[in-house]
């Protein structure tokens, strides 16, 4: 396959999908799908075969559509409207209504029961307006079975332009240009790193993507991976590319096993394609990407820890320096990327880093995916340019709080996060905004809280979670955590005295500076900065005199 | 200059640092000079009065030592724990990694020497047993400990003479710190 | 030879590119406590005693596994340091069940003299207090997970000087355990030789040879160095 074969097929495919008037999207997400989706597309499919129409209408399963907790979806395109809660009795009369009669049904319109006015073309719905999808773009559009439809979504033209036209400095010039950052956590500067890896000269070089998405809550790399795995396979190409690399290593928890048959499935179709392999559209450029699958560790979030477990060693992290991109995979210089990192790769050598760099925030460019979940109306997954502000996502992205209850606190980061109280409402979601609210960006978890949630409970529940996944390995976190989580449960159980909080916030520092990785060095945040924001809740609770100040 | 009050207690030890007490020998003279001995279980000595100093040897193992405990903090200028027990448990707390039933059941059921005879204690003047076994410092707070199994009389005879000489002692240095 | 300049707690050194912070202090007589270090296997950060302040670096690095670079200005004596030593000897105590009075190793255990140097007379945690077990199935070694500090110094030198990988590490957390094979009874291991290396790099009386009691432990945890320079030398 070259460059020319590849224009070829993008034209076939463009149009063989053009002959069809009407394209029904079926919502195949993880939320969707444990809701009822695959019946529901089954029953689409068999119908619009059974009316002998599926001459005109595409019916496809797509990647995450948002609004999760609405499920199943189906999305009627060119017009864009989606129904929501859709069961296996709904289909004839959508194909009647939408298809023959065009006329949208307005009850199971998306937000019907709880707008006054739902809208049909999905696009106007506010859930929608306020987003800009970027990584998420095509996810909930395209069949991510399908590399045609891939290709008809502009697939592998990123890839073509940078193989063609672009040398690899010229490609991490144009990462550097869009100012993208780390979307994995710490959000370091993506073309710093690749810069890095590019600059340490070795015959053996390893792209790696993160996919083993631990946090409790989180669920955007699983959506971007299971919605649209060619973008993430020609982000880690390009990457390849760029730094040198000529193997790549996808490596995605066991516990998302849609994610990892597509992704395996994408590569197939990728290698047969010629997009992936040795001689990628007719060059001298060779990459290959293998899956490994996590086993359930947290702590293999953690890059040290990814490349030992990808090496086949127990997933526990080293001390840096050395980093991965001097010393990873096999001891050889390694580029470790998130997901949704990978996939806003395309979009950048697309349209230019420029283009993304005029997104966000001055110091944090372009868009961030957040699933956004807890005591909200209408939870899922979104994608908000940087700096939109809580208040934008809690109230007119998220339709505002269950029951018009007050907004207490949103958690972000997960485990690793922190919480921020109503009071800060208004901040502008980037992450320096929420580091100096002592919290951080995190993989992208939100999770909304009402007045009915404990906040000292709340924190000790993360400590658990942090106490059950240290990996052991070093004194801070292995027993600092554990040391922590009992204080935090005699909290709970109104037996602590005000000794025992000078010793938990003493650990808590204790254990953020010492500990040997990323997970024991934030596994005090939600106690930190539950403490900054909700001491009284702790004082509160604080009943016995103090028995030992020694 | 009045002269200050000592007492000694044994709670959940073996008497060991007790012992260890006794070893500083006639080192004892001087110590008289500066305080009397009220009480002591080597001593008699029925009623804790208000004293200077207490030591206490051994951990807190029932529902009589925790009164006790109590009872000598409120006395007690000065409460010092005595030995490893007091400090961190020692071997008096090596039954906490078992519970508490099992623990009784092996000593006075099924204990080779009680001939399949044995049965459990229950008498309402006898102390009843916590399931855990915790230091001086997590139900009191502690002024001053010695650790130690035993703390060598030289050590004990040192903070003695620094409390009565109204010095604090330091037992930070390699060779006066010991445990086991 | 090239030399680099360093600082370390406000004095100048003159040396040799590549060492590791801990090999520079321990040759120019700087204190720095370690645990999990052993000399002759490699290193991993795990215990986190020997952390240092380096200028312009905002975390706090292990001395032994960061290494000198020119210009490095180093302390290893702040307070900060000092009472984060403090607080891990503390945990080390409080994690299992270290019970000096009857211990083997009890008066040449490297953890009571860790307690000595930090000036460690109490614990102020709560004690865990965990259920290990006692493996004595090895017809002349003892396994007591009681007094384990998961240095994990027994599996790097069974793994890297004896090459027999009998120890690894299993579970996640304050749940972890040094175990022989496949967490099977050290005695049935298939892959033992039975060297007794490991007794020797243990820091604590956590393995121990059965021929002795209380408190006759005489560990040499310095011929396992002794050991790799000679294989060294033949090389």
């Amino acid at each position: 396959m070259n460059r020319q074969e590849l224009t070829n097929l993008r034209s076939l495919a463009i149009d063989k999908q053009q002959k069809y008037k009407h394209k029904i999207c079926v919502c195949c997400g993880a939320s969707c799908i444990s809701s009822g989706a695959e019946a529901v597309l089954k029953k689409m499919q068999d119908e619009i075969k059974a009316r002998g129409m599926d001459q005109e209408v595409e019916v496809i399963p797509t990647g995450c559509m948002g609004p999760c907790n609405q499920g199943p979806l189906v999305k009627h395109m060119p017009d864009n409207t989606i129904y929501q809660k859709i069961t296996e009795e709904n289909i004839a009369q959508i194909i009647q209504s939408q298809l023959i009669d065009k006329k949208p049904i307005e009850d199971i319109l998306l937000f019907a029961d709880s707008r006054e006015k739902p809208f049909v073309n999905a696009n106007e719905d506010p859930f929608f307006k306020k987003q800009l999808k970027i990584a998420l773009k095509d996810c909930g559009e395209l069949n991510p079975e399908s590399i045609d439809d891939y290709l008809v979504h502009d697939g592998y033209q990123a890839l073509s332009k940078v193989l063609f036209q672009q040398s690899p400095e010229e490609v991490i010039a144009e990462i550097k240009q869009s100012r993208l950052r780390g979307r994995g956590g710490a959000g370091y500067p993506t073309g710093l790193k690749w810069e890095t890896v590019y600059k340490h000269v070795n015959d053996h070089k390893y792209v790696i993507c993160n996919g083993d998405e631990g946090d409790p809550g989180a669920f955007m790399d699983r959506s971007v991976l299971e919605g649209n795995p060619h973008r993430v396979l020609e982000g880690m190409t390009i990457a390849g590319y760029a730094v040198g690399a000529n193997k790549g290593y996808a490596y995605i928890r066991g516990e998302y096993p849609l994610a990892i048959k597509r992704f395996e499935l994408a590569i197939k179709q990728a290698r047969k394609l010629g997009v992936l392999g040795d001689h990628i559209l007719g060059t001298d450029f060779n990459f290959d990407v293998e899956v490994r699958i996590g086993a359930g560790a947290f702590v293999c979030g953690e890059e040290t820890a990814l490349i030992a477990s990808i090496e086949g060693k127990r997933g526990t992290p080293k001390p840096r320096p050395p980093f991965p991109a001097e010393s990873g995979l096999w001891g050889k210089p390694t580029l470790i990327n998130n997901v949704e990192t990978m996939a806003s790769i395309v979009p950048i050598i697309n349209l230019g880093g420029e283009w993304y760099s005029d997104i966000g925030t001055p110091k944090s460019a372009g868009t961030k995916v957040f699933a956004l979940a807890g005591k909200i109306n209408y939870s899922g997954l979104i994608e908000v340019p940087m700096g939109t502000t809580l208040r934008q996502i809690v109230y007119e992205i998220g339709g505002g709080i269950q029951g018009d209850a007050p907004f207490k606190a949103a958690q972000t980061g997960g485990p690793s996060g922190g919480c921020i109280p109503a009071a800060h409402l208004d901040v502008r979601m980037d992450y320096e905004a929420l580091v100096n609210l002592g919290s951080i960006m995190g993989s992208g978890g939100l999770i909304i809280m009402d007045d009915s949630s404990d906040m000292v409970d709340v924190a000790r529940f993360f400590m658990e979670f942090c106490m059950d996944e240290s990996c052991g390995k070093c004194v801070p976190c292995r027993v600092g955590t554990k040391m922590m989580h009992d204080l935090l449960q005699k909290i709970c159980d109104n037996k602590a005295n005000s000794n025992d909080l000078q010793r938990l916030e003493e650990l808590a520092i204790y254990v953020k500076e010492t500990s040997l990785c990323g997970l024991g060095g934030s596994a005090p945040n939600p106690l930190l900065s539950t403490l900054r924001h909700f001491r009284e809740e702790y004082d509160q609770r604080i009943s016995k005199p103090v028995v030992n100040s020694y | 200059m009045q002269k200050k009050k000592i007492a000694t207690v044994w709670l959940g030890g073996c008497s060991g640092c007790h012992m260890s007490l006794l070893d500083i020998d006639e080192r004892i003279l001087d110590l008289v000079k500066l305080a009397d001995i009220v009480k002591c279980p080597i001593v008699d000595g029925k009623e804790l009065p208000e004293v200077d100093i207490t030591l206490v040897e051994g951990s807190v193992t029932s529902d009589e030592h925790e009164r006790e405990i109590l009872h000598i903090r409120k006395q007690s200028k000065f409460v010092v724990a005595l030995g490893d027990c007091a400090v961190m448990t020692n071997v008096t707390g090596m039954r906490n990694y078992f519970h508490l039933q099992d623990v009784i059941d092996t000593a006075y059921v099924n204990a080779i020497s009680n001939d399949r005879e044995g049965q459990l204690p229950d008498h309402p003047a006898l102390l009843r047993l916590n399931d855990k076994v915790v230091p001086l410092q997590e139900v009191i707070k502690v002024d001053f400990v010695i650790p130690g199994c035993p703390p060598s009389a030289d050590v004990i005879f040192y903070v003695l003479n620094e409390f009565l000489n109204d010095r604090v002692p330091d037992l930070s240095d390699v060779k006066k710190l010991r445990y086991g | 030879m090239t030399t680099i300049t360093i600082h370390i707690n406000e004095k100048e050194y003159q040396v040799a590119p590549g060492k590791t912070i801990l090999e520079v202090c321990r040759e120019n007589d700087i204190e720095i406590l370690t645990m999990c270090h052993l000399k002759g296997i490699m290193d991993v950060g795990a215990c986190r005693l020997c952390l240092v302040e380096i200028e312009g670096v905002n975390r706090l690095l292990s001395a032994c596994t960061t290494k000198v670079g020119a210009n490095m200005i180093i302390r290893t004596d702040t307070e900060r340091i000092k009472r984060y030593q403090r607080i891990t000897t503390e945990l080390f105590f409080a994690e299992r069940n270290h019970v000096c009075s009857v211990c083997v190793a009890n008066g040449k255990c490297e953890l009571q003299q860790l307690g000595y140097k930090v000036g460690l007379d109490h614990i102020r945690y709560p004690f865990l207090y965990p259920q290990c077990e006692v493996d004595s199935s090895h017809p002349w070694y003892v396994m007591d997970h009681n007094r384990c500090i998961m240095c994990t110094r027994c599996v790097r030198v069974c793994n890297e000087v004896e090459g027999a990988h009998n120890w690894d590490v299993m579970n996640r957390g304050y749940q972890v355990r040094v175990i022989s094979d496949f967490n099977t009874p050290w005695g049935e291991s298939i892959t033992c030789t039975s060297c007794g290396k490991c007794l020797h790099a243990c820091p604590t009386g956590a393995i121990w040879p059965k021929a002795i009691v209380q408190g006759q432990l005489n560990k040499k945890p310095e011929i396992i160095e002794e050991l790799m320079e000679k294989r060294a030398m033949k090389l």
